[in-house]
């Protein structure tokens, strides 16, 4: 069933409510008048405890990648101790083909913002750090002005409404990264805003009890807090009736994927953007009544479903019923729902120069600290080169694919999920699509230089 | 990422006599940031960010002047600095063309808006113009899909590139 009213969107017009072109910044005394901040004031009434109970109760899971259920998490936290305790927002949206977070930031700041304190309220922290990419410069400027907004109407500073937060006044202030993938990793964003260089931490302890200057801290993407308000306001039982629920006997500990969800659609489609929608769309579905379909010529061979660290899924497996929820990797073969930002391949589109500019990206953006995923990355980049250039043979595709899966926090070599993505884009578009690289490299061109040379 | 080394032992550092850190500056960057963090070196990546602004790059000298000023290590700075690919140790073209080589980039066709460009400026990507204009620089995703293929001026987003209309939008620029 197609969503009724939109949630995230609600400020944001966005088809079918509205077009792209009426989208604006909608300020302090704009947002307030379509309800904004009603939702501040009932967490103040009914406190921080029952702001979490909510939140636990939404069951929301976290919208910046990996799907972690934020009440849970907010959970983790050790009791407060007098010393500061810290949010910090990830808005370092570097993954590739996603597009989404932008979109509140830079149209609907205080719906974030409105999340944000809610998290503090509900957790008990001081103080939240908003890390912003540093390619987001007019974002960074809008979301400057809201938190000025935000500071002047006392959302936040001396006397804020919400009165003090773990013995402070409640502070909100913006952090820019400087091009770099690897900070939107929950643990290099915490060492970047340290102010060094993003290097992943080993885990554990974990960032809820040593994060940011060795404090207790919570890490949300930016589209997970800007759900918070409307759970509050409406109540958690209000925002399940959107998304997917638990079919019918699966018991309440099994994860299910409640709410409503971003989507991005990039590549050659008649109509791309940032759409909301239930969680459980059809991949297809999204594709033809969001997208508009492919341009005229275009015919579609596969998705990035959800940034490319997920991997892939084809045409066959999307006219079998690919959904968008958190259960896409157990049922297709991937990594997960990722960003939930898709990216439509085209047939013209060669799997093997798709598969080298993802391996580029990883051995681009691999912090280096862990030898698989630092040589293997750039190892794999190499050889698919090579491949594309018809270079290669049968037994690099070996290769390819025992480098891939063996990198990662999940086969356990690597600190970071980083590693992870490079394995699953690579193993899904290699496997799912062995026919190009076999006819590639079973027509080698040229003569390899290297045997030319002897 | 960069893993840069540098020849410390045989590098000549320019240096001149006024300092890049004015006390004017410090003052109101301390104003500014002091506050928002529990310790100094939090503050490295704003103040990177304030000098590249000034300067359009880091220059060492301002490195070591930073450095103190935030009373860390210069190693400590230099290698914050280097990490970060927004981040110049050399001087860049007065616009820098970012543009996005990622993947629904290079579906829509990247490839022949960075040939066009390339070939207009006379430059390699990671190279600047000979009158220090124009540098180019291929990057991985800006968060921009929907207008694929996209690219950064500066500051300003261009989208829905063409090798047409990208060459349009350099030739306004003085
Ligand atoms: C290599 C890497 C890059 C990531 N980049 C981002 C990012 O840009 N934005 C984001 O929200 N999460 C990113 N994540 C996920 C974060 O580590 C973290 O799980 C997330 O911010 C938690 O927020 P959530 O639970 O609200 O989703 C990344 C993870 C990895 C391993
Ligand atoms: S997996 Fe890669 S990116 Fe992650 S910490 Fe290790 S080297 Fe760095
Ligand atoms: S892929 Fe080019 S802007 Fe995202």
């Amino acid at each position: 069933m197609p969503l009724e009213t939109p949630v995230l969107f609600k400020n944001i017009p966005t088809p079918p409510w509205g077009g792209f072109a009426e989208r604006k910044y909608v300020d302090y005394d704009a947002y307030v008048k379509a309800g904004g901040y009603e939702a501040l004031q009932k967490g103040i009434d009914d406190g921080g405890e029952a702001v979490l109970a909510e939140v636990k109760a939404a069951e929301v899971r976290g919208r910046g990648g990996a799907g972690f259920a934020a009440g849970m998490k907010w959970g983790f936290l050790p009791p407060a101790d007098g010393e500061p305790r810290y949010l910090a927002i990830n808005a370092d949206e570097s993954e590739p083909a996603t597009f989404k977070d932008q979109i509140l930031i830079q149209y609907d700041p205080h719906t974030v913002i409105e999340g944000i304190v809610l998290c503090m309220l509900a957790c008990n922290l001081d103080t939240a750090y908003f890390y912003i990419r540093g390619e987001y410069h007019h974002h960074r400027d809008a979301f400057e002005r809201a938190i000025q907004e935000a500071y002047d109407h006392k959302v936040f500073g001396e006397n804020a409404r919400t009165g003090k937060i773990n013995d402070r006044w409640p502070r909100l202030f913006l952090h820019r990264g400087a091009g770099a993938y690897i900070c939107g990793e929950e643990t290099g964003l915490l060492e970047s805003l340290e102010g060094k260089r993003g290097w992943p931490r080993i885990k554990p302890p974990f960032p809820a009890v040593a994060g940011a200057f060795a404090r207790p801290t919570i890490i949300n993407n930016v589209e997970t807090l800007a759900n918070v308000p409307y759970i509050v306001a409406h109540g958690a039982d209000a925002w399940k009736r959107n998304g997917k629920g638990r079919p019918d006997g699966v018991p309440p500990h099994v994860p299910a994927s409640f709410g409503t969800k971003l989507f991005g659609i990039s590549g050659p489609v008649n109509r791309p953007g940032v759409y909301e929608e239930n969680l459980g769309i059809p991949l297809k579905t999204l594709i033809e009544d969001y997208g508009m379909g492919l341009r005229d010529g275009e015919q579609p061979k596969a998705y990035f479903h959800g940034g490319i660290s997920m991997g892939v899924v084809t045409q066959d497996e999307v006219e079998r019923g690919v959904a968008m929820d958190f259960d896409i990797g157990k049922k297709w073969a991937n990594l997960g729902l990722g960003t939930a930002c898709v990216t439509v391949i085209p047939q013209r589109t060669s799997m093997v120069s798709m598969a080298r500019n993802c391996a580029r990206f990883y051995s681009h953006e691999s912090c280096g600290q862990c030898t698989p995923c630092r040589e293997g990355t750039t190892w794999t980049a190499k050889l698919l080169q090579r491949i594309e250039a018809g270079d290669g043979t049968t037994k690099d595709l070996d290769l390819l694919l025992e480098l891939a899966s063996s990198m990662g926090s999940m086969p356990g070599s690597t600190i970071c999920g980083l590693a992870d993505g490079n394995n699953w884009a690579i193993r899904t578009i290699v496997n799912k699509f062995f026919h190009e690289f076999e006819e590639k490299v079973s027509q080698s061109s040229s003569v390899s230089l290297a045997i030319l040379n002897t | 990422m960069a893993w840069i080394t540098k020849d410390s032992a045989n590098a000549r550092i320019d240096r001149r006599d006024e300092p890049y850190l004015s006390d004017a500056f410090k003052k109101s960057f301390d104003e500014k940031y002091a506050h928002r963090y529990p310790n100094r070196q939090a503050l490295s990546l704003p103040i990177l960010h304030a000098i590249q602004h000034e300067h359009n790059y880091l220059p060492y000298q301002a490195l070591e002047e930073a450095a103190e000023f935030l009373g860390i290590g210069v190693s400590d700075l230099l290698d914050t600095a280097t990490f970060y690919e927004e981040y110049f140790l050399e001087p860049k073209g007065k616009y820098t063309v970012w543009v996005c080589q990622s993947v629904s980039c290079e579906i829509m066709g990247e490839g022949d808006v960075t040939r066009a460009i390339s070939d207009k400026l006379g430059i390699e990507p990671g190279e600047t113009t000979a009158d220090g204009k124009f540098t180019l620089m291929k990057v991985e995703c800006i968060g921009a899909c929907g207008g694929a293929p996209c690219a950064l001026i500066n500051e300003e987003l261009a989208e829905d590139l063409t090798p047409e209309n990208v060459l349009k939008r350099l030739d306004v620029l003085d």
